[in-house]
């Protein structure tokens, strides 16, 4: 326990008289994290979807007799896509080269047979396979949800002026034909005075029969108003935005910023760390009973973490800073800082003993280096990758500490129940810790040939 | 002089060879070294002795170092072992390998206070100030990285003094330093060899063979070709590795 703690004082004595690479070390990965953020966020709020007019609509389309402004409806939906208008042929071309995410049709006819309101007209959404594809798919099919939610108003009021020309009578029109219509009321007015005048019991039992009907009828008839609008919308979402944290500040840019952190500064130090023993012709000297291999593995991951918790509270502490400062609510910064320790000991340990067996791996410092940043870019890379997104990376993913780290802390940073969450992480990075160390060990003969 | 002496143990010149059976300190027993289908070293077994002086020669790639960093225990054999003699846990063996092997962004008094500790030698600091006055280092803060060649390899060979030890293993210790500290060095290891101990040294210089050795090893593509007195070796045809 000595030597290893003398062998940790010295790495931490080495890296304090590196101030400009442990620097860059810390920027670095910040600035990834801020870019990738903006990226990933400006990725999936505004995909660049072609938009291809081909029945030419007009800039007022009335519908039911309510009047729609479509460069108005069109310039909603550019808030959350970019709606670049084109011909079908550049359109095509640009989807094909992938200048563009989709392309979406407005066939021929599609505003007559909107305004004739019998049948669904139909857009057509072409999209380019890949990543993005489901993505865009969903944002096209919130789009036509909310045109949809638009136009439901001027069917609903369409459908209602039919219903009160059944009840009321009068002249009306449908699919361009004209006709008169009496109405329930009137033919109930009708049916009493044939009750009335008949001498025929019979007759006057059957015009009572269909005098009650029509009442019935009518009183039904009455009430379609609200329960058009129920069937339209069983449910209806009602949005109160409120002051919550902005995406600056948020669970998931600070879970992300620590993990992205730790992955190249853990990784980075831990590799080069391991192999610099070998550079500086050191790790023979130390194997011939000085200091156990087992035990130098073991100096190089308690190296990371250290690192891992002294920065990864300092990135904490800057953010709970901020949420402080600009008065944000959500999250427990101050509450949560043990639960957060915790989590940065496992991830520091995990990515400790990837950087280990990277280093041991490449056996040089700087081919260590130069190895532990490409193969941790690619690693957190398919971290960021929504799950469900590629599959596969999202399995291969979970074999390394990334994705790990990041759901510990975002649960441990803003949960209300994180305890299955970080046990299970928890748990992850034990094990991975333990596999990357084994074979770490194992490996550890080639440094000192 | 160096605080290394040991009481009441004779006085041996460092060219004044031992001709009796003398206890054995280090015994490599078929040891070799392979890499993939590169055999470094062919199996090979050699006695170190207590008063030995054994130079070991042959041309560049020949095996000398690994088979200096193998009696070490810094590199492991791919065959054959190395026997400890002596007492308790056998004798203390002290590496100088031919790169300095300590590290660079470390002071050299640092340097020494680290492996001090990490060799258990009791009161470190007083130790490594003792050795950085009795081999001139420098002492001025700067990091070893900053350092001359000779100075570097001075402290590769405080370094391995450190622990006291009883078997010196010198690869080519004298390629940096100038003539006074290769008379250190030497001086060094006389007093090794003067308390019962013994020095190995890989050496590509005829004047230090003449002038140190008790005995030779001649190693020849990985393979042991002589092992011999001075005398021997200067009447046997391995001695034209020198011409």
């Amino acid at each position: 326990m000595t030597k290893i703690r003398l062998l940790l004082g010295k790495d931490l004595r080495v890296l304090r008289r590196s101030p400009l690479l442990l620097g860059a070390l810390i920027v670095y990965p910040l600035v990834f994290a801020a870019l990738v953020g903006a990226v990933v966020r400006y990725a999936s709020d505004r995909p660049t979807i072609a938009f291809v007019d081909l029945d030419r609509l007009p800039e007022t389309l009335t519908v039911g007799g309510q009047k729609f402004n479509v460069p108005a409806v069109l310039d909603q939906v550019n808030r959350s896509a970019e709606l670049v208008p084109m011909e079908q042929a550049e359109a095509d071309r640009k989807l094909a080269n992938g200048e563009v995410d989709a392309e979406i049709v407005v066939p021929r006819g599609f505003a007559s047979r909107l305004r004739g309101m019998v049948d669904s007209p139909q857009l057509v959404l072409k999209t380019a396979r890949g990543g993005v594809a489901t993505r865009v798919e969903q944002q096209t099919q919130a789009l036509v949800y909310e045109l949809n939610q638009r136009l439901q108003d001027a069917y609903i009021k369409a459908n209602l002026q039919y219903v009160r020309l059944i009840v009321d009578g009068g002249s009306g029109s449908f699919l361009g034909n004209e006709f008169d219509v009496v109405g329930l009321k009137r033919a109930g007015e009708m049916l009493a005075e044939i009750e009335r005048t008949t001498k025929d019991a019979a007759v006057a039992a059957r015009a009572r029969e269909l005098s009650n009907f029509v009442r019935q009828a009518t009183l039904a008839l009455g009430a379609s108003d609200e329960s058009l609008r129920a069937t339209a919308n069983p449910i209806e979402l009602q949005i109160d935005s409120q002051a919550g944290r902005s995406w600056l500040l948020s669970a998931q840019l600070q879970a992300y910023a620590l993990a992205l952190t730790l992955a190249f500064i853990c990784v980075l130090l831990a590799a080069a760390a391991i192999a610099s023993e070998r550079d500086e012709n050191v790790i023979g000297r130390l194997a011939r009973g000085l200091v156990g291999l087992t035990d130098l593995v073991v100096v190089k991951v308690v190296l990371a973490v250290l690192v891992a918790v002294v920065l990864g509270l300092v990135i904490a502490l800057v953010f709970g800073i901020l949420a402080v400062v600009f008065d944000v609510t959500g999250g427990e910064p101050w509450a949560r800082l043990p639960l957060l320790a915790l989590g940065l000991v496992a991830a520091g340990a995990a990515f400790g003993a990837f950087g280990v067996l990277v280093g041991v791996v490449a056996r040089e410092a700087r081919t260590a280096v130069l190895v532990a940043f490409l193969v941790a870019l690619p690693l957190v890379l398919l971290g960021l990758l929504p799950a469900g997104t590629v599959e596969a990376a999202h399995w291969i993913s979970k074999a390394f500490p990334f994705s790990h780290a990041v759901d510990f802390f975002q649960s441990a940073l803003y949960d209300n129940d994180p305890w299955g969450t970080l046990a299970r992480e928890a748990l992850w990075l034990a094990g991975l810790a333990a596999a990357f160390g084994a074979a770490a060990r194992l490996g550890m003969r080639r440094l000192l040939a | 002089m160096l605080a290394l002496r040991r009481v009441g143990r004779p006085s041996l010149s460092p060219c004044q060879g031992r001709r009796t059976l003398t206890p054995s300190l280090l015994s490599a027993r078929g040891v070799g070294r392979r890499y993939g289908r590169i055999v470094a070293l062919a199996p090979t077994s050699l006695e170190v002795r207590a008063g030995d002086a054994l130079a070991l020669i042959g041309p560049n790639g020949a095996g000398k170092s690994t088979l200096l960093s193998i009696l070490a225990g810094a590199l492991e054999p791919s065959d054959g072992s190395v026997a400890m003699g002596g007492n308790h846990g056998g004798p203390k063996v002290g590496w100088v390998p031919q790169r300095p092997a300590h590290y660079q962004r470390l002071s050299p008094r640092e340097n020494l206070e680290l492996f001090a500790r990490l060799e258990e030698v009791p009161d470190a600091a007083e130790v490594a100030d003792r050795f950085l006055g009795l081999l001139d280092l420098p002492d001025d803060g700067r990091v070893t990285a900053e350092l001359s060649a000779g100075n570097q390899q001075r402290l590769n060979l405080a370094v391995a003094l450190l622990a006291r030890p009883d078997v010196l293993l010198l690869d080519e210790p004298t390629a940096s330093l100038d003539p006074r500290q290769r008379r250190l060095l030497w001086q060094v290891a006389a007093q090794v060899r003067e308390q019962g101990g013994a020095v190995v040294f890989a050496t590509q210089n005829l004047e230090e063979l003449e002038r140190f050795a008790t005995r030779v090893a001649v190693l020849i593509g990985g393979e042991l070709v002589f092992d011999g007195t001075l005398d021997d070796f200067h009447t046997s045809p391995e001695a034209d590795v020198f011409a």
